[in-house]
């Protein structure tokens, strides 16, 4: 074999290129012929991961003793290359729908020769992931931000919101945002009271399994999601997502009333209190829920979030007073994730009272997300309202702290902030829970 | 010849990479539909194996049932690799000297066809090299892998695809040999020896189906064909012969081609369907009664080279139908095999005529009512015809019952993998090899050969026992006290026939086994009756009881003093014959005797008590 460069041969390995192609002759004796891989973050102390030609990928632990040679360059597999150009196509003509990225991996490519899985973001890449998304009409691809959904943050959502107006402003028919799962029930929500008079519908949009795979529903998703944008007699925020786990119906849910209900199921988006608002099946829209048709317009963001001022917090047993408050000092309002009908324990009744004599809103929702709080079954609950709590109906503890902000935004009043939060703004509270249930 | 073997052998006790059971079931709790699409934008025009199957553009349609959790459906991610399952895996590599890497990454091999949720199966390469040795010959190993099973195809109609999820993500171990092997018969005993050492793990599903081989053959100027699946080992020889014969032929083929300066089909198919109006019967008249039609296709040079040649049974004419078939036909009609009932002479004539057939060329038809099946099926014959100027296509076969193979597929081009980013690598730590080495199973020849020495089994017996993996079982049932004899009784002969008799699998736990076969040792019943019992239990279906079966087999119990009684009777009622046959009346007695109580005591008491009722009843005749 080569040559014998090095007393510690790994001094060497780890810093060969990736793709180097390699022949290593282990202290054993055996040889590998492969091409250097990026290291993998979880990968041990002193291996090195190659990809042997019969495709697999292995470590090996280059210890003193091994011995190697450089080999050249193989000519690269023609199959692993990027996507294969399409011809020009006419340019597809109608209304458009605007498709605002925020990141996560709407789509991702895999790149075969590191084997690593790559992000796709830019419109022309989008566009060729997905060849058959403008085959109903024309779709504009706008990338607002690039982050993980669990980075999204309230002042993304106002910025989200901008883009929507700006987009209906560009003759948009309707707007798809693609986002991470994990916060899409936030972002829906912020849309819903953020945005008023909206023309045609907001439709958010998630995968829950990842892109690199050939059973993604990404893709089954998106294309549902555009053709809802397209052809919908809605003037409201919607989630679509699959309604089950197979590929072919999907459900829409008011973006207040949603809520990721599984950490992996592709159906994990389900409605709460309020059934689905209809299902997008095999290219038929049955929008048989209580919707909110389109309004004539211009639509616009009506306020703004106050993000530092509000707090979600949800009670356990064992939370002392102390601890609780100490989560609210400095903020104008609160939610409480409460058990049951909406109680806490009632040595924070103290701390409470204090807290709204200075003006903070303190709110109610139940920790059961099915059904409303009701504060005169238990004296607990009449102790609080006695306090001066805000219980809020059947509002989802998520939709309550982001529609908290909203109002936070829109008045340093807090009796008019208690308003705000009581008040139906977009279908949020409409006073009904349905004997079928939600789903 | 150059034969390749890889053997793909399922373990228990739980899936690969979720905690799922590995029984196959044929409860359905429910279904869900999919499509698949290529991965992630890569174009998989290129592939053919993967352009075969985008070729038909399907829906996918899983059921599952007790076997099954989210991660089968795709709906959650992977758990590790199942440790179990990797000892298995590691532990053949030690034992057939190759070499574990590492570091295991996990890869998912793309495979569109639906058979995996996901769309690709999971797989791990776990050692290189190593070999296996046979009667003397050492053939090198390629690699073992560790990899999931695939669904199984329950269903396919019009554009659905119905596979059941139970076998999805079973623990395969996979062991490629190198193309060493030079016959049918060497590759079947190499096979044989693998999966010896496969069961002496103890760890390794049973029946059928849970060991598949797939064989790989090329013969000198053929090329590289893979027949896949292949279930029964005694056929492997036949698969690889018939194989050599077939490339033999495809060869001489090319040479008459050549010779004759035949050349690829050309032109578009002829529509014969006016001209051949009015035939009645087979697949043509058929379809003329549907309404259909009848395209053919000239094939220039190739007359006389359809049918088997001299001193064999392949053909070209068959490949050619194999084509039609994968394409969705029943098959095509060729001019070799005319004419026929059908299609007379007279026939013929315009129908030649038509084609512009001469002499030296042949044609084949096909008819349906899909115009465009049609079309697309004659395409792939005139490929098929075309390559037979080439020689022998590289293909992928399926394996047929009678021994034969039939095309599947054209050979995959080299495996997309890709890794599997749910699940981090696995550090093969040396401590964990050093424990697995100090408790390697006993190699096949060393177990055969103590088997004999320490129980006193007859060689053969003790092979038996082995390579069918129920050592084990044997030994677990003398250390409990039973006799190594009649424990090698039942598990070679009486459990097995009771196994192939009839349709439905029988399953008996150790401890049932020890208990019927204390009951026999305890005198309740001859190890005759065995059978009788365990078609007793069999009948009896899931958990069956032991002391049920030998009540409903009739066995219950006979004591001395009741066979005595019996034996006494019989020559009471004899009497006469005794006088008149003295000692030769043993014999018909002893015949109506062992009609009586066969299998309720053992045949030599059966006749001692007889010896003794006619000592006892007759002491003036002499006893035999």
């Amino acid at each position: 074999m080569g040559t014998d460069p090095s007393p510690d041969p790994w001094e060497v390995a780890r810093r060969w290129p990736v793709e180097q192609r390699v022949e290593i002759q282990s202290p054993d004796g055996s040889v590998w012929t492969g091409r250097v891989m990026p290291l993998h973050h979880l990968t041990g102390d002193r291996v090195l991961l190659l990809k042997l030609d019969s495709g697999y990928n292995v470590g090996l632990r280059i210890d003193p003793g091994t011995r190697f040679r450089l080999l050249p360059a193989e000519p690269r597999d023609e199959r692993t290359g990027e996507p294969v150009a399409r011809g020009p196509t006419p340019p597809p003509s109608g209304p458009a729908v605007a498709l605002l990225t925020t990141g996560g991996t709407i789509a991702s490519r895999v790149d075969y020769a590191t084997g690593g899985v790559r992000p796709v973001r830019t419109a022309a890449e989008i566009m060729a992931f997905y060849p058959k998304l403008e085959q109903d009409g024309p779709v504009r691809i706008v990338p607002v931000v690039d982050r993980l959904s669990e980075n999204i943050t309230p002042d993304d959502w106002v910025r989200i919101a901008h883009e929507v107006v700006r987009a209906f402003g560009d003759g948009a028919r309707g707007v798809v945002v693609a986002h991470g799962t994990d916060t899409l029930g936030y972002t829906a929500a912020a849309l819903g009271f953020l945005l008023v008079d909206l023309p045609g519908p907001v439709v958010l949009v998630g995968a829950q399994r990842s892109p690199d795979r050939p059973s993604s529903d990404g893709p089954e998703n998106l294309a549902a999601a555009v053709s809802v944008a397209r052809r919908a007699p809605l003037g409201e925020v919607v989630v679509l997502m699959h309604a089950d786990l197979s590929a072919h119906r999907f459900a829409l849910h008011r973006g207040t009333r949603v809520r990721k209900m599984h950490s992996t199921r592709r159906d994990a988006f389900q409605s709460r209190n309020l059934p689905p608002l209809g299902y997008w099946t095999e290219g038929t829209l049955d929008l048989s829920g209580p919707v909110r048709p389109p309004r004539p317009g211009p639509p616009r963001v009506d306020g703004t979030l106050d993000a530092g001022a509000g707090g979600l917090l949800w009670f356990y047993p064992g939370l002392s007073a102390e601890r609780a408050a100490a989560a609210c000092a400095g903020l104008r309002g609160v939610i409480f994730a409460g058990t049951g009908l909406g109680h806490v324990a009632e040595i924070h009744l103290p701390w409470i009272r204090t807290a709204i004599a200075q003006g903070v809103v303190v709110g109610m929702t139940t920790q059961c997300l099915e059904g409303r709080v009701d504060p005169y079954v238990y004296a607990t609950g009449r102790d609080l309202v006695g306090a001066g709590v805000l219980f809020l109906e059947d509002l989802l503890p998520e939709t309550a702290y982001v529609k908290l902000l909203w109002a936070l935004g829109q008045s340093r009043d807090p009796d008019e902030v208690r308003r705000l939060l009581a008040t139906d703004r977009c279908g949020d509270l409409d006073g009904r829970r349905r004997p079928e249930g939600a789903r | 010849m150059k034969v390749g073997l890889e053997i793909h052998q399922q373990l228990a006790p739980r899936k690969l990479h979720c905690r799922c059971p590995v029984e196959l079931t044929e409860t359905v709790q429910g279904t869900v539909e999919r499509r698949l699409r290529v991965a992630s934008g890569e174009e998989m025009g290129i592939d053919p194996a993967a352009e075969f199957q985008a070729a038909r553009e399907s829906v996918y349609r899983y059921e599952w049932g007790p076997s099954n959790c989210l991660v089968d459906l795709d709906e959650e991610p992977p758990t590790e690799l199942d440790p179990d399952a990797l000892d298995v895996a590691l532990t053949m590599a030690l034992l057939l000297h190759a070499r574990p890497v590492d570091e295991i990454e996990v890869m998912r091999k793309i495979v569109v066809d639906g058979s995996n949720t996901s769309g690709f199966q999971r797989t791990s390469l776990i050692a290189v090299g190593g070999y296996v040795e046979v009667e003397g010959r050492r053939i090198a190993l390629q690699s073992i892998c560790l990899e999931e099973d695939a669904a199984r195809k329950v269903a396919e109609t019009e554009g659905i695809v119905t596979y059941r999820l139970d076998r999805l993500g079973v623990p395969l171990i996979e062991i490629s040999t190198q193309p060493e092997m030079e016959s049918g018969e060497e590759a079947r005993r190499v096979a044989e020896e693998i999966g010896a050492l496969l069961r002496a793990t103890e760890r390794v599903r049973r029946g059928i189906g849970t060991i598949r081989e797939d064989l790989n053959v090329s013969i000198e100027g053929g090329c590289r064909v893979e027949i896949k699946g292949a279930q029964e080992l005694r056929l492997l020889p036949e698969y690889v012969e018939r194989e050599a014969a077939r490339q033999k032929m495809l060869l001489a083929v090319r040479e008459s081609l050549r010779g004759r300066g035949a050349t690829a089909p050309r032109g578009p198919p002829a529509d014969l369907t006016d001209t051949l109006q009015g035939v009645a019967t087979g697949p043509i008249g058929q379809a003329l009664r549907r309404h259909g039609q009848v395209l053919g296709l000239r094939l220039p040079g190739y007359a006389g080279l359809l049918r088997s040649l001299p001193g064999t049974t392949e053909r070209l004419g068959r490949e050619l139908a194999d084509q039609a078939r994968a394409c969705g036909l029943n098959g095509l009609l060729h001019s070799d095999e005319l004419p026929n009932p059908e299609i007379g002479e007279d026939r013929l004539r315009p129908l030649r005529e038509q084609l512009g057939v001469g002499g030296a060329d042949a044609f084949v038809l096909v008819a349906g009512t899909d115009r465009r099946l049609l079309l697309r099926a004659l395409e792939a014959v005139a490929r098929r015809a075309t390559a037979a100027l080439e020689g022998v296509p590289g293909e992928t076969r399926d394996p047929l019952p009678d021994g034969r193979s039939r095309y599947s597929r054209p050979i995959p081009g080299r495996f997309r993998m890709y890794p599997e980013t749910d699940i981090p690598p696995i550090r093969i730590d040396p401590g964990r090899l050093e424990r697995l080495r100090s408790t390697l199973p006993e190699r096949p020849a060393d177990r055969r050969a103590r088997l004999t020495r320490q129980y006193g089994l007859p060689a053969e017996i003790a092979g038996q026992l082995v390579v069918s993996g129920q050592a084990g079982l044997l030994e677990t049932l003398v250390a409990q006290g039973r006799s190594a004899a009649l424990v090698a009784r039942f598990l070679t002969q009486d459990l097995p026939a009771a196994t192939a008799a009839g349709d439905a699998a029988f399953d008996l736990s150790a401890e049932r086994m020890d208990e019927l076969l204390r009951a026999c040792e305890a005198g309740e019943f001859a190890k005759e009756g065995l059978p009788k019992i365990l078609a007793a239990l069999k009948a009896q279906g899931a958990s069956p009881d032991v002391r049920q079966a030998i009540a409903e087999a009739g066995f219950t119990g006979l004591s001395m003093e009741e066979l005595s009684r019996l034996a006494e009777a019989l020559v009471d009622r004899n009497a006469d014959l005794v006088r008149q046959r003295g000692a030769g009346a043993f014999s018909p007695l002893m015949g109506d005797l062992m009609r009586e109580v066969r299998g309720r005591r053992d045949g030599r008491e059966i006749a001692e008590a007889l010896r003794k009722a006619l000592r006892d009843r007759a002491p003036g005749a002499p006893t035999p």
